[in-house]
């Protein structure tokens, strides 16, 4: 058995359960259409449960996923049939406040696309290889948008909207031509 | 950056189309990365095009050996700018793009500046990247820098090299198992998640030797735990020194039983989870019973609070 608690996946698909940003860390679905298709099902199985205002978790093909829902967009981190689900469940929940922040509460579809480097910098900095770097949404935030690490300490709302908005400056306009 | 547009009310099929990558087309972009080879970057478009790049990556669009290799010449061209936020997306392509050993060469004395840059999240990042695309050579030239970044004060930078460590224990174990000194000193890290990780690694070093994971593991509960994963991780290790005691008394492994059993009042709700599943596993109890088992300790426990589960 695995002894280190091991993540297998994290999706974040849109209401249709299109693809808005993926990361696999495990060789379970080798190929893309292998991926393609565990989302299709993982996205089935669960549109219809009403995850929005707490987690929900769900066994699926020996993984365990849990998942939660907010306005267009669906989260999922999928895990090993063995893998302690709340420990699933504290990853879900640092990934999904992380881009609360990082969106500045406009927590959609259209406004992660227009942020993606922000979410993909999120993701990185969350798993390292299958492995949680980072679970404390202020303070993966914060190592998204700021320049400088602050040792330790999380960041507050104030200052996460200052490097938030130094972020804006530095990184990508809208992608919108 | 622009603000959206204002919202179409009930426009449902204007709203299902948009996306900042409509059209968007691997040769145009491929195109676009040529600006990488300007002799004056402009970090902003350079930013954009990586995020278009990884989108493309992303959604299943795959590179061409031919087209992975010019993608990734470019990219090292941007370790020209000091933007910040660009360097970030070029450790973000560089990771995606898992370059071959004679491509790394190019990047190596840039990631190694890098490592011992000021700027700690420069160095905790161009680890990481360092230790994702390296080999045994590269290795051996890096690690006293890795050696050093595990006890590092910032533990951002702490983390990158330890969990570096535990990836690299697969391919390189001999040179991983020459940090030990440092990963014990990891252990009694105040930082919650350093020593988590120092944890993992540390078990995974040592993992064959039972006698040093039982020290390993008594050491550690009758020590500070100071995140609710090292606990996890603890009360797993326990488990294993249980199943493995030779003696396999009662007596011998009261101590330890104790620990599974105090941590089921520990506060926070994965550590109680972590450990009633321990427990009923070393019950004897198989998968199915040991899961109504744990149902019940958690209907009792949290009531309502527990996410619900859905076969």
């Amino acid at each position: 058995m695995e002894s280190c608690p091991s993540i297998k996946n994290i999706l974040l698909l849109d209401s249709e359960g299109k693809r808005v940003a993926v990361k696999y860390y495990s060789d379970d679905w080798p190929t893309n259409s292998a991926k393609e298709t565990f989302e299709k099902a993982v996205f089935t199985k669960t549109q219809k449960t009403n995850a929005r205002t707490e987690a929900e978790v769900a066994m699926f093909e020996s993984n365990i996923v849990v998942y939660k829902f907010v306005q267009d967009l669906h989260f999922f981190v999928t895990g090993g049939e063995d893998e302690n689900e709340l420990i699933l469940a504290t990853v879900l929940q640092g990934f999904f406040d992380a881009v609360g922040l990082l969106l500045r509460g406009n927590v959609e579809k259209r406004e992660a696309l227009e942020n993606l480097d922000l979410i993909l910098l999120c993701l990185d900095e969350i798993v390292d290889g299958g492995i949680v770097l980072e679970t404390d949404a202020n303070v993966i935030a914060g190592k998204v948008a700021s320049n400088s690490i602050d040792a330790g300490a999380s960041l507050s709302e104030q200052t996460i909207s200052q490097a938030l908005a130094t972020a804006r400056e530095h990184l990508t306009r809208s992608l919108l031509k | 950056m622009a603000q959206p547009l204002v919202k179409k009310d009930d426009d449902r099929d204007d709203e299902a189309e948009y996306s900042p990558f409509l059209g968007i087309e691997k040769g145009a972009v491929l195109q676009e990365a040529r600006v990488f080879n300007d002799p004056q970057l402009d970090p902003r478009r350079c930013s954009q095009v990586i995020t278009k790049l990884l989108y493309l990556l992303n959604q299943g669009e795959t590179f061409t050996k031919v087209e992975a290799t010019e993608v990734f010449f470019a990219v090292t061209k941007l370790f020209q700018s000091r933007d910040i936020g660009l360097r970030r997306m070029v450790y973000l392509m560089i990771k995606e793009l898992s370059p071959s050993a004679d491509e790394v060469i190019i990047v190596t004395s840039s990631l190694m500046k890098d490592m011992n840059s000021k700027t700690d999240m420069y160095r905790a990042n161009a680890i990481r990247v360092l230790c994702r695309i390296t080999d045994g050579t590269l290795l051996t030239q890096i690690e006293r820098y890795l050696k050093q970044a595990i006890v590092d004060k910032n533990p951002v930078v702490a983390s990158a090299a330890l969990v570096s460590g535990i990836h690299l224990l697969q391919t390189n174990p001999e040179i991983v198992k020459r940090w030990s000194n440092e990963v014990q000193e990891a252990v009694q890290s105040r930082a919650a998640l350093v020593q988590f990780h120092a944890l993992g690694l540390l078990h995974q070093i040592r993992q064959n030797d039972r006698l040093a994971v039982s020290k390993l593991v008594t050491s550690l509960t009758r020590g500070t735990v100071r995140s609710p994963l090292a606990q996890c991780l603890l009360i797993r290790y326990t488990s294993q020194v249980i199943r493995e005691s030779a003696t396999s008394t009662q007596t011998g492994d009261r101590p330890f039983y104790d620990f599974l059993e105090g941590c089921l009042r520990h506060k926070a709700e994965m550590v109680i989870f972590e450990a009633a599943r321990a427990i009923t596993e070393l019950n004897g109890m198989n998968k199915d019973e040991s899961f109504e088992e744990i149902l019940k300790i958690r209907k009792t426990k949290f009531g309502p609070s527990m996410p619900n589960i859905k076969a």
